[in-house]
């Protein structure tokens, strides 16, 4: 056989299979891959639960996903929740929805609508984010970012009200970067060049090199200009 | 040993880097994560690097930046080499190499030379084989040849040395691992070498 063309797989209903290499990966209901698998496209749509690694140059991900190993993908859409208990990497991904992520997280151009946690460094190139719930990251290393809290709507305030844990914030030990621009975020300290920090901050520290706003009802512990 | 460390903001107010580039050339894996060193100070967590290799290593990323892209950058700087440039004088000094080989094969070069770990590497193997008494020097010059023309092809693969001898004539091999080999009767096997076990010895040495 041609190792060049490799098997798709198609899993409707509720299923199995073993993981391996694929071309294409088609999950309709509820699919469980029980080892690591990578594939040219995949594509799921309900339950999805791959015990092992999942590699994929494309990703689009509907409904509910768990990936116990690592998740590498080229492009990846995500609507709906993603948990991926070891690392994240990833050139494009399109988050809508709830992110869970247990180690680092490294993508060129991240563009998050919902919630995240990245439990390790989350480490990328461009970041746009607009919270509904919260965003937790340890550390943040970007070359820009900019976080907006999404529009309120009734829903949302009902939400907040039952579970303080969808409070639209973000929240980080650190985050560094070239670019930034922040609004309702909590962070002990930022660091970088133009730094913007907007409305419902809270932030420890600021260290910047070339350019510092704060919005008057931010609060900012301690803003420090360094380097040349 | 303690590693002489340098914090995130030292080295980047050293190399005139920002946040941005450093974070990038991480995600392009220019940037081993194990040099990540997370330490809590009185100012809160904060990250070090050991200091010899990252200051080398950012060296090397600002210089070839500009001809290479990061993705082709990523790909010279192969993680199996370690990035430990010596200069001849100090490879004397340290002893590392005995003088009789730098003398032999390195004489052109002023002391003041800065040789790459594959050159050390180099120069180690001929030192080696040279010190058990299975190999010339006129063969040496020979290996030396057949590390600098075959040896990065293997890419950081792991590979072995063969030296062969049949009747005088002598031969050198690189083959990659794991292999077996069958000669004609009359060829001698005289030494076979793990070049990645040379390299994690030279590695033990250099530090």
């Amino acid at each position: 056989m041609d190792q060049s063309i490799k098997p798709d797989l198609v899993i409707n209903g509720v299923s199995s299979a073993w993981g391996g290499e694929y071309g294409k990966v088609k999950i309709d209901g509820v699919g469980t891959v029980q080892s690591n698998i990578s594939s040219v496209t995949f594509d799921a749509n309900g339950m999805t639960k791959i015990k092992g690694d999942l590699i994929s140059e494309e990703l689009d991900s509907d409904g509910l996903m768990k990936v116990e190993g690592h998740l590498s993908a080229g492009k990846s859409i995500i609507d709906g929740h993603m948990t991926v208990k070891g690392s994240l990497r990833g050139e494009q991904l399109k988050l809508n929805g709830v992110l869970n992520v247990g180690g680092d997280c490294e993508i060129e151009v991240f563009d998050a609508e919902g919630a995240f946690v990245v439990k390790g460094l989350l480490n990328a190139g461009r970041m746009n984010v607009r919270l509904h719930g919260r965003g937790k990251a340890r550390e943040i290393g970007v070359e820009f970012i900019q976080v907006r809290q999404a529009s309120k709507s009734a829903w949302s305030r009902l939400w907040r009200w039952m579970l303080p844990k969808f409070t639209p914030e973000l929240h980080a030990v650190a985050i560094e970067g070239d670019d930034i621009d922040l609004e309702y975020t909590e962070a002990d300290v930022v660091r970088g060049n133009r730094v913007i920090i907007g409305k419902g901050c809270n932030i420890g520290k600021v260290e910047y090199r070339s350019e510092l706003k704060v919005h008057p009802s931010a609060k900012v512990g301690k803003g420090v200009k360094t380097g040349g | 040993m303690e590693r002489d460390l340098i914090s995130k903001k030292e080295l980047l107010d050293e190399k005139g880097i920002s946040y941005g580039q450093l974070y990038r050339w991480k995600r392009k894996q220019l940037i081993p994560e194990e040099w990540f060193i997370r330490k809590s100070t009185f100012t809160g967590q904060e990250t070090f690097f050991p200091k010899d290799l990252i200051l080398a290593r950012i060296d090397k990323i600002m210089n070839m930046k500009d001809d290479l892209s990061l993705d082709e950058l990523a790909g010279k700087l192969s993680p199996l080499l370690p990035d430990y440039e010596m200069r001849k004088i100090d490879l004397m000094k340290r002893n590392i190499v005995s003088s009789v080989v730098l003398q032999r094969f390195a004489s052109g070069d002023s002391d003041k030379v800065v040789y790459s770990f594959e050159f050390l590497l180099y120069f180690y193997v001929v030192d080696k084989l040279l010190q058990a008494g299975e190999m010339s020097m006129e063969e040496g010059e020979q290996l030396l040849q057949t590390m600098r023309e075959h040896f990065p092809k293997f890419n950081g693969k792991p590979c072995d040395l063969v030296f062969i001898r049949k009747m005088g004539v002598s031969s050198f091999a690189l083959i990659s691992v794991p292999a077996e080999f069958y000669f004609e009767s009359g060829v001698k096997l005289i030494a076979r070498l793990s070049v990645t076990e040379c390299i994690e010895q030279l590695k033990g040495k250099l530090v």
